[in-house]
């Protein structure tokens, strides 16, 4: 089944891109909605947290909207930096960042949230700034629950199929995912490939949900 | 205290049966590009018909056609190339004998409108200036077939499948040219026709096989004499009209 | 010109306000006394009081000066951040970072960068720290293995080691129970006489003003008021 593993690198790829922008978006943001207190702020949570509940043909859709050629986005990015982002592996990962980002600051902002205040103000007294709290005392105390976050929007980047469809079209080796590459194996009667390739997602899933699963309930302190 | 589930389960019986379709349902699963036509001809049936209502199912051929190969309780299967019908009949999901041919249609090159390269021969789509073409994927979209039919045939494919974006319909493959995301794409003339605004013609394709679109009862149809009038009343003149408005020529 | 330098001359107020209740903060005093108690029913402002002086949470308006040094005065546009103001505080539940170890809590403030202490105590400033509260034996533990009492005097050392300028602590003994109040109490007692900084202690226990405060300031509802005399130790 040679033909699997092309789709099954590349919504690795796809997934892990997507993965790392959450990492920097999602902790942002999360830290910036747990620890700042401004007007609005559960407001703009509840709408960062539309992607996690929007159907992703929807989303797909507005993403299409502003990225095609056409688009507002798109064709300024077009003008500037000659970049397409339509029917580019890139712009799969794009919509796989967008659908799991909710699955991040969340994750990130209870994580942070869970953590006593008092210890980071005890760090500034004794003389860190900002950046050495976060890197000595938060960041340490909340990256089990962060990670967590991560591993799960990992699997959901990997599952992502109806945005990327829409933005990324399916070319493979470019931009067939492995879901997209379910989808049209099914459509085409070839269900041999279809199985094949639906075992390889359902694997690489469970073991993301396993580890993830691992890391949630775990204890704060080390284990002298 | 064992009510309470006895009472549920009930209700919830009684729910899942108000939501099963009421036999005098017609599904009739058919493909894409019939789409505003199927739409004007249901109300047309259901008039002569009173007791019968139609639910329409639009979608690539291929993927229909998986859909009843895997049970899907569809009354009607009308397909967009013989291939794909073909199939159904192979695998006994089709009655045979209620098999007939009822539009064909054309195949056309399209481009946004605006745009400033149209080509003037198939050919031209080698040229460097065409990135993006939209086409049905082949395997389960049978204007995708076609196009791969005559591209292989003027051996043109190897030199246009690198630019190729692949459709999962004909409708999908329309808009990606409406939006100007591709350079060129294939679609029906019926289809082309729809957005006018938005797409022009740039050359009609002479097909391998003549692009004609056959319609047949499904063989496991709860509702086969239903079945059997949808099928026959697709070729009667009110309904031709209709699909000659659109731009789907005689069978 | 100048007004004689004090001790602490705290001026300060803020406003809170929160889900529609507001508490209106003016603590003033000024005193040169280097064993100061602040005590007062709950909810009088005490620990934030505290707070501010520490640089945790901003005033509205006023200043905070410690001896020669200004820490805050918000006419002059100068607001140090805690980090710059060289104190040592003790939080009431002592605020130990649980993910590390006693040494390495102790040592966290010696070094300032964006990397925590390792493992080994190597500096003997720490050293003697751990020595002093005879805390050496446990110095590989983490807070959740450590008796109310070790808590307490680890969230003292680190308070310490570094150095600080002044100590503020907020009611450190209130969690524990009788006879180790009595012993710790002494230890502290013991510790400012070589530690000769300045120390304002928050604390509802009369024992405690009696045993280290020379002079106490009351509060209530977010005010100062004079001293107290009946608070006043013998002599």
């Amino acid at each position: 089944m040679e033909g699997a593993w092309v789709p099954l690198l590349l919504t690795l790829k796809v997934a892990g891109w997507a993965t790392a922008l959450n990492l920097f978006l999602g902790v942002g943001v999360g830290y910036l909605l747990a620890r700042k207190r401004f007007w609005g702020r559960e407001l703009l949570d509840a709408v960062l947290t539309l992607p996690m509940v929007m159907p992703p043909t929807v989303l797909g859709y507005y993403l299409l909207v502003l990225v095609g050629r056409r688009g507002t986005i798109g064709a300024w990015l077009q003008s500037t930096f000659g970049i397409t982002l339509i029917f580019t592996w890139q712009g799969a990962v794009i919509a796989a960042t967008i659908v799991a980002f909710p699955l991040v600051f969340k994750s990130a902002r209870a994580a942070f949230e869970s953590i006593d205040p008092q210890l980071e103000q005890a760090a500034r007294v004794l003389g860190l700034r900002e950046m050495a709290v976060f890197l000595r005392v938060t960041l340490p105390l909340a990256w089990r629950g962060i990670l967590a976050g991560l591993l799960l929007a990992f699997a959901r980047a990997t599952g992502e199929f109806g945005a990327t469809l829409m933005v990324a079209g399916s070319i493979p080796g470019k931009t067939q995912t492995l879901s997209v590459a379910v989808y049209e194996a099914v459509q085409a009667g070839q269900d041999d490939v279809a199985n094949f390739l639906v075992l390889v997602t359902s694997i690489t899933c469970i073991v993301v949900l396993l580890t993830a699963g691992r890391l949630v309930p775990g204890r704060v302190a080390g284990q002298g | 205290m064992t009510q309470l589930p006895v009472r549920l389960a009930a209700v919830a019986i009684g729910l899942l049966v108000s939501l099963h379709a009421s036999a005098a349902d017609l599904t009739v699963s058919a493909a894409a590009s019939l789409t505003n036509a199927f739409k004007e001809i249901g109300p047309l049936f259901e008039a002569q018909n009173p007791d019968t209502k139609v639910q329409f199912n639009f979608g690539a051929s291929g993927a229909l056609l998986q859909q009843i190969a895997k049970g899907a309780p569809a009354d009607v299967f009308a397909s967009a190339d013989q291939e794909s019908m073909d199939q159904a009949q192979a695998q006994a999901l089709v009655k045979a004998a209620e098999r007939r041919n009822f539009v064909s249609n054309s195949l056309v090159v399209i481009v946004p409108t605006g745009s400033t390269h149209a080509p003037k021969a198939i050919a031209d789509l080698g040229q460097a200036h065409y990135t993006r073409i939209a086409i049905g994927l082949p395997a389960s979209v049978p204007v995708g077939r076609y196009t791969k039919a005559v591209l292989e045939k003027a051996n043109l494919w190897t030199a246009v499948e690198p630019k190729m974006i692949g459709a999962n319909n004909v409708r999908q493959a329309l808009d990606y040219v409406s939006r100007g995301e591709v350079d060129a794409g294939f679609v029906y003339g019926t289809d082309a026709a729809l957005v006018a605004d938005k797409v022009k013609v740039a050359l009609v394709v002479p097909t391998e096989v003549p692009v004609l679109y056959p319609i047949a009862p499904v063989a496991n149809s709860t509702n086969a004499v239903a079945a059997q009038k949808f099928a026959a009343f697709v070729l009667t003149p009110p309904a031709q009209t209709v699909l000659g408005k659109y731009g789907f020529g005689k069978p | 010109m100048t007004s004689t330098t004090r001790v602490w001359d705290v001026d300060v107020e803020r406003r809170f306000e929160h889900a529609g209740r507001r508490f209106d903060l003016q603590a003033r005093f000024a005193t040169d006394s280097t064993r100061l108690a602040l005590v007062g029913a709950s909810g009088a402002g005490k620990s934030q009081t505290l707070k501010i002086i520490a640089g945790l949470t901003a005033p509205d308006a006023g200043h905070v000066r410690l001896g020669p040094r200004t820490l805050l005065d918000r006419r002059a546009g100068i607001d140090l951040p805690a980090r710059d103001r060289r104190l040592g505080y003790v939080f009431q539940d002592y605020a130990l970072f649980p993910h590390l170890t006693v040494a390495q809590n102790v040592t966290f403030g010696l070094g300032t960068g964006l990397l925590n202490p390792g493992r080994r105590v190597d500096d003997p400033r720490v050293r003697r720290w751990l020595d002093a509260f005879e805390l050496a034996p446990l110095a590989r533990h983490y807070p959740e293995q450590l008796s109310g009492g070790q808590r307490q005097r680890t969230a003292l050392a680190r308070a310490l080691v570094a150095e600080p300028g002044a100590l503020l602590l907020d009611e450190p003994f209130a969690a524990l129970d009788a006879s180790l109040r009595v012993r710790l109490r002494r230890e502290l007692a013991e510790l400012l006489t070589r530690v000769p900084i300045p120390m304002i202690l928050i604390t509802h226990d009369e024992a405690d003003v009696e045993n280290l405060a020379d002079e106490v300031l009351r509060m209530q509802d977010g005010h100062v008021l004079r001293d107290v005399p009946e608070f006043l130790p013998p002599g």
